[in-house]
């Protein structure tokens, strides 16, 4: 059996590489797929300590988080689409307008 | 000794997929080493023992989630070297970002190779493999977690008329701002 350690340092990789790509692309759909890494390396968290603990609610949360995944991309995308349409761009570099 | 051998080559296999999707240049290829990460973390859930998020996992991530980014990429016609990705990664978010990935791979090479890091949790605590997991799963989800699963409802019906809302051919505050 793989010590629970194992799972916490690939996901704790796996959330670097997630930060890593908020931070460094330009493109909101790059930055969308940064965010569903992320999601994914608190999921194997949450799953692995469910495993070490011997109980199920760490599961049960993964089936919500993996909900609220869904929905937040659903809108996410959607907003891509609609600032694509209004401005002709989604680089974050291009779109200041909340910047002040 | 076998099932570590499987795990170290799932991790290796998924930091390499996590690193082709941020460092690809082509939004489709990104998109579809996505879901091959997915997959892998898949295979990493069955591994544990949670054979109903290992399908959740498949069905709906890389089954609808990452299948709406590629719906949407190609919605948008997104061709790589676009004027939006001149600017791409200034030397000071580049400078960040491989300092932060080489701090985390120390440290982990650190955290791997002591023999002291060894958290709280008692790992060795057997869990209940008796393949029921989605038995087991759907009980706690309809008796003790009964309230959260009905918001989770509520929830996705907002998203869903919220992304209506949001992606329609007229956004709603065009007249004003013109």
């Amino acid at each position: 059996m793989v010590p629970v350690e194992h799972y916490f340092v690939l996901a704790l990789i796996l959330f670097t590489i997630g930060v890593v790509g908020l931070v460094v692309r330009r493109h909101l759909i790059f930055v969308l797929m940064s965010i569903e890494l992320m999601l994914n390396a608190v999921n194997l968290v949450f799953i692995a300590a469910s495993r070490a603990l011997g109980t199920l609610d760490g599961q049960i949360m993964v089936f919500f988080v993996i909900t609220v995944a869904a929905c937040e991309a659903a809108v996410g995308l959607a907003m891509v689409i609609s600032l694509y349409r209004r401005y002709g761009t989604i680089a974050t570099d291009f779109l200041r307008t909340l910047r002040g | 000794m076998e099932t570590l051998a499987i795990f170290y080559t799932l991790a290796a296999l998924v930091i390499l997929c996590s690193l082709m999707v941020i460092t690809l240049r082509n939004a489709v290829t990104s998109a579809v080493f996505l879901i091959a990460d997915l997959f892998l973390l898949a295979a990493l859930y069955a591994q544990m023992g949670a054979d109903f998020i290992a399908g959740i996992q498949v069905l709906v991530y890389a089954g609808a989630i990452v299948v709406l980014f590629l719906f949407v990429i190609m919605l948008l016609n997104y061709t790589p070297g676009h004027r939006e990705e001149q600017g791409e990664g200034g030397h000071l978010e580049r400078a960040f970002g491989a300092g932060l990935l080489a701090l985390v791979a120390g440290l982990s090479v650190v955290l791997a190779c002591s023999s002291k890091f060894s958290l709280v949790l008692p790992h060795a605590f057997p869990f209940a493999d008796s393949g029921d997991n989605t038995y087991q799963l759907g009980v706690a989800l309809f008796e003790k977690y009964l309230w959260p699963f009905e918001l989770s409802s509520l929830l996705i019906l907002l998203a869903i008329v919220a992304s209506i809302f949001i992606a329609k051919k007229k956004p709603p505050y065009e007249g004003k701002r013109q």
